[in-house]
């Protein structure tokens, strides 16, 4: 086999031997490995039920999608065959939240499984052309994936009339370029049609006009992942892993201060607590946990830790990130990098956004530093809470959520600062 | 097209056939085209944008929009320290001042040689091995600053 870049050595425990049955072992799985453990299978299986069946089947599972909005997949594809051919399937794989680097696992240690995914879905939707658009950053999955479709185009798994069965598949791999705004789905869109990567206004949702102007169904690489799962096992048998109400296997990255790092496939009850302590051999040097952040977008306190991983409002859910900060960790300084985030990755199409993020960023700076005055905060306090009303997409929407709740869970640690503020000249 | 040579042409026009649309490959293009060039020469944007029948002004657009995109100077290769969340948290701080006392280069900046250009980045998605980095197209986790400079010695 042919040699990739180098790749992270990503720590990978599965409780539930299902995603992560052969990307535990960090190494390429060749399509012979895949088939060997009964790969392409429930491609076979799809392609004798219909179309609509498949859909049905992914509705009854519940499955939600994996790449942070947890909307549930079987009601997007409802969505979509509602709108006419030609129809496409997008799977995005721009996974670049703080934090999450859950289908960087799948993509260079599992190609055929999400490949064997994506080809069922896009039967299901009826569309012949899939894009998979990865991030810049990740070029060994890139190479990776483009090696295994040709080789499932090889073997007949992939091309034209696959299996018999007249349908015909190309699926194209599309690099991105350091954008992080390009994993908002509108905005993957305009960028794989060659532009910038603009969100979007919405509606008109991807559903109803994606690429090129098409019906187009987006989904997160860990989403389409679990299609074979369902297929293969079926729906009723699959809605027995982990809970009733949110079913399925979830791939779980942990990093921050633990002491074990990695990747943790877990069934979606799981608490925080367990998360950390039971799975991540708990922090290092056993410190007081003192938040945790699911990515830029949620902090929870160290009272919140028996909170689960599911998409109801009490829940953690999302992408499923969990970062560590301890005791050890200044909750403001950790802040600062967040805004520093936003500020960077802010596209600039939204005003609001564009300013705001920065202006965030560089007033938070100068509290942290000692060199604000009670305008600087008034300015701050302005800006964070004026992001989100006025953006296009769910970037600025969010871009000062995290830092609002810090505020109003460590207002103590908020204390320390403010209370060295100068007065206004 | 006479001004790029032959091989890259080569691999651009693959690209450029590649995708269901010729527009679609630009972000292909413009990596192939910063790979060989160690940045990206403005009169490739010229040739990039006939190959696909765009405009100049839509590619300049494109390579001004996407941060891994670097107009300036000519670097053989790209360390990208991640300066996000995790790695902060992780002190990618020490990563930074290790390639600066072994290349005396800060964030944004090229060796005299044209051999390195450091550039601090979000989130590369290796979290759990935190600190990371990246030359080129390979990630590492930062453990020494001897470690790192055994990496970097086979990078010339």
């Amino acid at each position: 086999m042919r040699s990739y870049p180098a790749t992270p050595n990503i720590y990978a425990e599965t409780a539930l031997n299902l995603l992560l049955k052969r990307a535990k072992k960090p190494k390429v799985h060749t399509i012979e490995e895949y088939l060997k453990d009964g790969g392409y299978q429930a491609l076979e299986k799809a392609l004798n039920m219909s179309p609509e069946e498949i859909i049905d089947w992914v509705d009854k599972s519940q499955l939600r999608g994996r790449g942070g909005a947890g909307f549930p997949t079987g009601k997007k594809w409802k969505f979509a065959v509602q709108n006419p051919a030609p129809r496409y399937l997008i799977c995005n794989a721009d996974e670049s939240e703080p934090g999450t680097f859950k289908d960087r696992v799948l993509i260079e240690r599992d190609p055929h499984l999400l490949i064997e995914g994506i080809a069922i879905s896009a039967y299901a939707i009826g569309a012949n052309q899939a894009f998979i658009y990865i991030r810049g950053e990740y070029p060994a999955g890139y190479y990776i994936l483009r090696d295994a479709i040709e080789e499932a185009k090889k073997r007949g798994f992939l091309g034209k009339n696959i299996m018999g069965s007249n349908f015909d598949l190309e699926i194209y791999v599309a690099r991105g370029a350091g954008a992080y705004i390009c994993g908002e789905e509108s905005a993957l869109i305009e960028s794989l049609e060659g532009k910038r990567g603009f969100p979007r206004i919405k509606p008109p949702y991807p559903v109803q006009y994606g690429l090129f102007g098409r019906p187009t169904v987006v989904n997160n690489v860990e989403t389409l992942c679990n299609v074979p799962l369902i297929v293969g096992m079926g729906w009723e048998e699959y809605r027995y892993i982990g809970p009733s109400d949110y079913p399925g296997p979830k791939l779980l990255p942990v990093s921050g201060k633990v002491k074990k790092p990695g990747v943790y496939e877990l069934p979606m009850n799981t608490t925080l607590r367990e998360v950390i302590y039971k799975y991540a051999g708990g922090t290092l040097g056993n410190k007081k946990v003192k938040a945790v952040f699911s990515g830029a977008l949620d902090c929870f306190s160290a009272e919140e830790l028996d909170i689960p991983m599911d998409y109801s409002p009490f829940g953690f859910g999302g992408t499923g990130t969990v970062i560590v900060l301890t005791e050890e960790d200044d909750i403001v300084q950790a802040c600062l990098w967040v805004a520093e985030f936003y500020a960077h990755e802010s596209c600039g199409q939204c005003t609001p956004c564009r300013v705001g993020t920065h202006e965030q960023a560089h007033m938070l700076e100068q509290i942290l530093h000692g060199e604000a005055d009670e305008k600087v905060f008034e300015g701050f306090d302005f800006v964070n809470k004026h992001i989100q009303p006025t953006s296009i997409c769910g970037l600025g929407a969010v871009a000062g959520r995290l830092i609002r709740q810090t505020m109003e869970k460590f207002p103590e640690e908020w204390e320390r600062y403010l209370k060295n503020l100068k007065a206004h000249a | 097209m006479a001004m790029l040579p032959e091989e890259l042409l080569k691999r651009l026009k693959e690209h450029a056939e590649y995708f269901p649309r010729k527009e679609q490959a630009i972000l292909l293009c413009l990596h192939e085209v910063q790979d060989y060039y160690g940045h990206i020469p403005d009169f490739a944007l010229k040739e990039v944008a006939d190959l696909l029948e765009l405009s100049l002004n839509h590619v300049e657009g494109v390579v001004a929009f996407y941060d891994m995109f670097d107009r300036g100077e000519p670097a053989r290769h790209r360390i990208r320290v991640c300066v996000s969340v995790v790695c902060n948290l992780m002190n990618s701080r020490k990563v930074l001042e290790a390639v600066r006392e072994l290349l005396g280069i800060a964030p944004g900046e090229t060796t005299k040689d044209g051999r390195f250009k450091l550039i601090g980045v979000q989130c590369i998605g290796a979290c759990s091995e935190a600190p990371c980095f990246m030359v080129d197209e390979d990630t590492y986790k930062f453990e020494s600053k001897e470690k790192l400079h055994e990496v970097l010695s086979r990078y010339t």
